[in-house]
């Protein structure tokens, strides 16, 4: 299907330039901070009509659920395969097939790159969250291609 | 008839606010923003119930009534008839009726119900508006017609 990949390929892209943009000003550092911003925005948007018919979330791991289960298929078409949590504010979303890496070739050979592919991730959750009333930090890591692991920590005030 | 209605944002701080002029009592901003300020308390107070009730995990029957968005008559006045609704992302919407014009007394629940979530859906299109920022009072004149037009024809 030709419509789904118009967004990797806008993804990508936007990475690339943020990429060169900071090359160009401060020498070789990898500052996705952009990036993960754009994710925040539209995080925060895309959640106001997510949850229009939705009814209110119960508690945390509700809304947790609603983020696994119909915000993910919203944007990657796939559910998070796997959840788990402390109860005490940190949860691990683990996606075995993240849409951001498959194109990838699943061994080595591009794993220094992968984080640069998942910021935009981390902050369309954080910023999700965050229009839910739920402040978090929000990150990512890759082990093995092209499976994706999102730790949320929940900050309590 | 509806003669106000007003977003209000996660702080309580007022993101909209309007109205019909017709009425020479709820003319002006400033009593429009006294009727929609005294509903607050209301708001809050009912949305505490709902969690309350949430963690004793009471019937379940009432518990989904609970965790409808649309949170129903939050009070009446002599004049005025005041309702609620808050969204999951905790933006309130108020919806003023008069209660001493005709249209306005007998105003059916499920009519106010359905002008409250199209107001829902206008807000979330506003936003999505690249020129508004989040927590912003929304200034966009196509919010403001459509939410008048949505005061003169629905309620």
């Amino acid at each position: 299907m030709a419509d789904d990949i118009v967004f990797e390929l806008l993804h990508s892209e936007i990475i690339n330039y943020s990429l060169e943009q900071n090359k160009s000003s401060n020498g070789k550092e990898v500052d996705l901070s952009v990036v993960e911003y754009i994710g925040f925005a539209a995080g925060y948007k895309i959640m106001e009509r997510l949850t229009r018919e939705w009814p209110r979330f119960k508690d945390e791991l509700d809304t947790m659920k609603f983020i696994c289960t119909d915000f993910w298929t919203c944007i990657y078409k796939k559910q998070i395969d796997n959840l788990r949590t402390n109860h005490q504010g940190v949860y691990v979303l683990q996606d075995n097939a993240f849409r951001f890496l498959i194109n990838f070739s699943s061994g080595q050979q591009y794993l220094e790159y992968a984080p640069r592919y998942v910021a935009y991730t981390c902050g369309l959750i954080r910023g999700g969250l965050a229009n839910l009333c739920i402040n978090s930090i929000v990150t990512a890591e890759v082990q093995t291609m092209p499976s994706c692991k999102f730790h949320i920590h929940v900050q309590r005030s | 008839m509806a003669v106000c209605v007003a977003v209000i944002g996660k702080d309580n701080s007022p993101l909209y606010i309007g109205g019909t002029g017709n009425d020479t009592s709820t003319d002006n901003e400033l009593s429009r923003q006294w009727l929609v300020h005294t509903a607050l308390d209301a708001l809050e107070e009912r949305l505490a119930s709902t969690n309350n009730t949430n963690l004793n995990s009471s019937a379940n029957a009432s518990r989904t009534e609970l965790r409808d968005l649309y949170l129903g008559l939050l009070y009446s006045t002599d004049t005025h008839k005041i309702y609620g609704y808050v969204t999951n992302t905790r933006i309130k919407l108020v919806l003023v009726t008069s209660s001493t014009s005709p249209s306005g007394s007998n105003i059916r629940d499920a009519e106010v119900r359905t002008a409250l979530r199209r107001l829902h859906a206008l807000y979330a299109d506003a936003i999505c508006n690249p020129f508004h920022l989040p927590g912003d009072q929304i200034t966009s004149t196509k919010f403001d017609k459509q939410v008048k037009s949505l005061i003169m024809n629905n309620v």
